[in-house]
């Protein structure tokens, strides 16, 4: 009973820990890409949307998302303000 | 006679082939089958022992590709079926005793004289790995239910599949239905959708298993064992037969997975 309980009010089963924890290691074991890739490629989108905009940089985020048949990467990042006559730089 | 070569394997170590390929083999030869086990896994001889042949050895699979002896002397022949025999590995030999191309060779040759060639796959990604994917038409990968051993299992899929070797479907050992139902264990309807590889069967964590590698005798010869059951399952799935995936071995989650395969 008592065990019940504390099952009952742990915040999730370890079943379920372990399921989200696979999903992401398989994917990005699939996809060949390490925390160190992941945070170069972080790096490299900041600077070129420097070029072009003024970004919050520690508000960029990548994240795959699968689809059902497709793995799609969605990167946010919070806009400041767009620089005028970026063309011409 | 143009018999199928199938290899089981796994990436992480100790999660069941040797038990699956006894089991397996021993089932289809028990249908009438003809079947030839390979253990491949050199160095590291296990094969004989869990089917009690360990006594009866002359010759192995190194003494065949070297040419000191015919594939008929390296065959041991199985205490009670006729038509189930085994090559064993050679133990004091290193895994390149053995070139892929041999293997494959092998592989083609008992193909032509029996219905099942059987290969017992080291583990690991390395050479012998490559040695046992080598003459095979179809893989069984074998996982358990935790997170180390499926990581695994993806890996070896990739690989699998980067060799062209797409016939590949999923074994889950040692599940243990209460953990399941607790929330401890994930469940077959997780595995298979993390891996998305065809299921072919659940085979319950049990002290049968222990206790039959004791005797060597494989469990599918007694009577009553949930485990043994499981393996007879595979083996007639192999057979192409239709064999319902039951609710008892996971509370209920396999119906889903039949659905999704349509099992
Ligand atoms: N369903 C099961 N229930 C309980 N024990 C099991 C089960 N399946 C396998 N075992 C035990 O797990 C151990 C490893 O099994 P086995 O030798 O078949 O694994 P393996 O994958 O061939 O290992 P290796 O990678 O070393 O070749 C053995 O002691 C076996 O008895
Ligand atoms: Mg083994």
């Amino acid at each position: 009973m008592l065990k019940a309980i504390q099952r009952f009010f742990r915040d999730r089963n370890s079943a379920q820990t372990a399921r989200q924890r696979l999903g992401v290691v398989l994917m990005h074991d699939r996809l060949d890409i390490s925390p160190d890739l992941l945070e170069a490629l972080k790096n490299d989108i900041i600077e070129v949307l420097s070029r072009y905009m003024e970004i919050d940089q520690n508000s960029i985020r990548v994240d795959f998302e699968e689809g059902k048949d497709y793995t799609a990467l969605v990167s946010n990042v919070q806009v400041k303000r767009v620089y005028r006559n970026v063309a011409a730089t | 006679m143009a018999g199928r070569t199938i290899v089981v394997t796994s990436g992480k170590g100790g999660v069941g082939k040797t038990t699956t390929i006894a089991n397996l083999g021993t089932a289809l030869a028990k249908k009438g089958f003809s079947v030839v086990m390979i253990d491949a896994d050199i160095g590291l001889r296990n094969l004989d022992v869990v089917m009690g042949l360990e006594n009866r050895i002359v010759y192995n699979l190194v003494d065949i590709v070297e040419g000191k002896c015919r594939i008929e002397q390296a065959m041991i022949r199985d205490r009670k079926l006729k038509k189930l025999h085994i090559i064993p590995a050679a133990q004091t030999r290193e895994k390149d005793a053995v070139q892929p191309e041999q293997m494959k060779a092998l592989c083609q040759q008992l193909a032509e004289q029996n219905d099942f060639v059987l290969i017992d796959c080291p583990a690991g990604i390395e050479r012998g790995f490559k040695n046992a994917v080598a003459g095979a038409q179809q893989a069984l990968v074998v996982t358990t239910p935790e997170v180390s051993a499926i990581r695994d299992a993806d890996r070896v899929i990739g690989l699998l599949e980067a060799n062209l070797l797409k016939d590949i479907h999923l074994v889950i050992n040692r599940l243990n239905v209460k953990m399941v139902k607790q929330g401890d264990m994930m469940s077959t309807a997780d595995i298979v959708s993390l891996l998305s590889v065809p299921l072919i069967g659940v085979v319950p964590e049990s002290e049968d298993v222990v206790v039959s590698t004791n005797r060597g005798v494989p469990l599918v010869h007694e009577r009553g064992s949930r485990a043994g059951a499981a393996f007879q399952k595979i083996a007639a799935r192999l057979n192409g037969e239709s064999v319902p995936f039951d609710d008892d071995q996971d509370g209920g989650f396999l119906s889903r997975v039949k659905r999704i395969f349509g099992g």
